[in-house]
């Protein structure tokens, strides 16, 4: 019946449409049941970014590898925001506490950026936000005379430093433990290193305080806190192997972290 | 043949337009004429079938010919590929200014304050819907049917503008850093609906963030013009609150509403920054 139709002589006009594409969909809808293709769909698709794909496979095969579209198509990112409110609720809890080391484990089935993406941008707002405050303050401290300037340079070097860190570090990590011969995930650092920066943002609110004895012992809580949070975390993923000196890096560059915060936003 | 324009015509492009006025004159000489010569008859012109079936129209171009005093020496090349491009277009006859020679251009060639006009009015329309309350807010399919981007570009550059005048040293770099926050900021929260597993439609809500930040230009302009901090302080707050309200609607009903909060809080976060950067700048 197909052929009957691309036989009429009107077929070869402009603007003619061809009569019928073979549909193959019945026979992929029962092999692909659980994806939940939404039609009109010959098959692949390419390019719907808005499509939610990638929220029905969880559980069912394995997430990381086989929705991965290309790098500029959206719906390959989709898998990494597959998160609700009360689960990014409590990992957030979860990074407050320094001393469980299992972390990953927490969020092996589903590492997330938005925690990264999200912790990150409002830890820069904070930081120039409140490191003006408290710089005016601590002026004002010494001398009376100080009006309130807002330096809008503070947004400038919070989001370098910031963002810079969130980003490069983990990769480095990664690369680093690709090296030396273990594997390594760098999702899951990106995922573990965003969390861990949630606790400097409520410390920042400490921070505006003017006394300088409260201000470092604060940072010294809050950078402590969170470098362990990261140190134990790396040893427990790396366990097995003979790389603690990865572990003591990590603690040291996210003390490292902790203590410019406080010398050039809290001074 | 006069055709009301009142651009004069070059003396050779008069007797083409002729020319092809007759042809459509002719060919369709049966159909009912509309009541404005001007505009060429719609559907009835038999020049939308295809040109590969043979059709009498390369036939009565010879008549004009005939009747032409001043013939072309290579009309018949120009005439037919130009029947076809006539389109049966959509353009009302009644459009104020200029008709033209084609229906299609009429937008081009309307006064320039009808289009000025056309688009702030749509401005005004999409500011009502948006930001003022009216009944249509629980459907935020019909919020910004009409989206434009000429509103949000308006409102980001002024609020930036505003903040550069307010601050008194780096005004430029407060300017800059106010349009990269703000254009920015609303292609990120709209990629973050979509990341979320949302539906929405990219430009549908560029334009709606946009439009939400004429509370806080008008928050801005207050305390650009008095600088009082308390006074700046209750300024930001109710024009904060007025444009979460105007954005909120749209925003959650967007996404998976155990997501909601997770699309929401970006939001905010935005809005937050931009009201701090209007009270602290000085």
């Amino acid at each position: 019946m197909d052929e009957s139709y691309t036989s009429l002589p009107t077929s070869h006009l402009l603007g003619s449409v061809p009569a019928v594409i073979s549909e193959e969909k019945k026979t992929t809808d029962s092999a692909e049941a659980r994806l939940q293709i939404f039609p009109p769909n010959n098959g692949g698709e390419k390019g719907r970014g808005y499509q939610s794909i990638g929220s029905s496979n969880d559980g069912e095969e394995q997430q990381a590898t086989n929705n991965w579209k290309g790098v500029f198509n959206i719906s390959s990112y989709i898998q990494y925001f597959n998160v609700d409110t009360d689960i990014v609720l409590d990992r957030i809890k979860y990074s407050l506490y320094p001393i469980n080391g299992d972390f990953f484990r927490k969020i092996d089935a589903n590492p997330d950026l938005y925690g990264l993406i999200w912790i990150s941008t409002t830890l820069v707002f904070v930081i120039a936000a409140l490191g003006n405050c408290a710089t005016y303050l601590m002026d004002r401290h010494t001398d009376k005379k100080t009006t309130w300037s807002f330096d809008v340079n503070y947004v400038n070097v919070a989001a370098v430093a910031v963002y810079g860190y969130a980003l490069l570090v983990p990769t480095a990590f990664s690369f680093m433990l690709q090296y030396l011969g273990s594997n390594s995930s760098l999702v899951r650092f990106w995922c573990m290193w965003g969390y861990s920066l949630f606790i400097f943002i409520l410390s920042s609110f400490l921070l505006v305080i003017p006394v300088e004895f409260l201000r470092w012992l604060i940072i010294l809580i809050a950078g402590s806190a969170s470098s362990c949070f990261v140190a134990l975390n790396m040893r427990s993923y790396i366990e097995g192997t003979d790389l603690t000196m990865v572990a003591v890096a990590s603690f040291i560059l996210q003390f490292a972290l902790s203590l410019f915060i406080k010398i050039w936003f809290f001074p | 043949m006069s055709h009301g324009d009142t651009v004069p015509l070059h003396p050779s492009s008069q007797s083409d337009i002729d020319e092809i006025e007759n042809l459509i004159n002719i060919s369709a000489h049966s159909s009912v004429l509309p009541a404005k010569p001007q505009s060429p008859p719609r559907a009835s012109i038999p020049i939308s079938s295809s040109p590969f079936i043979s059709s009498n129209i390369p036939q009565p171009s010879y008549q004009p010919q005939q009747q032409q005093q001043q013939s072309k020496p290579k009309p018949q090349s120009q005439s037919l590929p130009v029947p076809p491009v006539l389109p049966i277009s959509n353009i009302s006859p009644n459009s104020n200014g200029m008709s033209g020679f084609g229906s299609p251009v009429n937008t081009l060639t309307e006064p320039v304050w009808d289009t000025v006009k056309r688009d702030l009015s749509r401005i005004v329309s999409n500011l009502k819907l948006v930001v003022f309350p009216n009944p249509n807010r629980e459907d935020p399919g019909k919020a910004l049917r009409d989206w434009d981007l000429w509103g949000p570009f308006f409102f980001i550059v002024f609020l930036g503008l505003v903040l550069s005048w307010s601050a008194s040293v780096k005004k430029s770099e407060v300017f800059a850093v106010a349009f990269a926050l703000l254009a920015a900021g609303a292609i990120i929260l709209t990629l973050n609906v979509l990341l979320l597993g949302g539906h929405i439609i990219f430009f549908q809500s560029l334009s709606l963030l946009g439009y939400c930040l004429f509370p806080l230009d008008v928050g801005a302009l207050i305390c650009m013009l008095k600088d009082n901090v308390i006074l700046k302080v209750v300024v930001v707050c109710v024009t904060l609150a007025w444009s979460s309200w105007s954005a909120y609607p749209f925003m959650s009903s967007a996404v998976n509403p155990r997501r909601k909060a997770l699309a929401l809080y970006p939001v905010l976060l935005m809005y937050v920054s931009v009201g701090f950067l209007i009270i602290a700048i000085d």
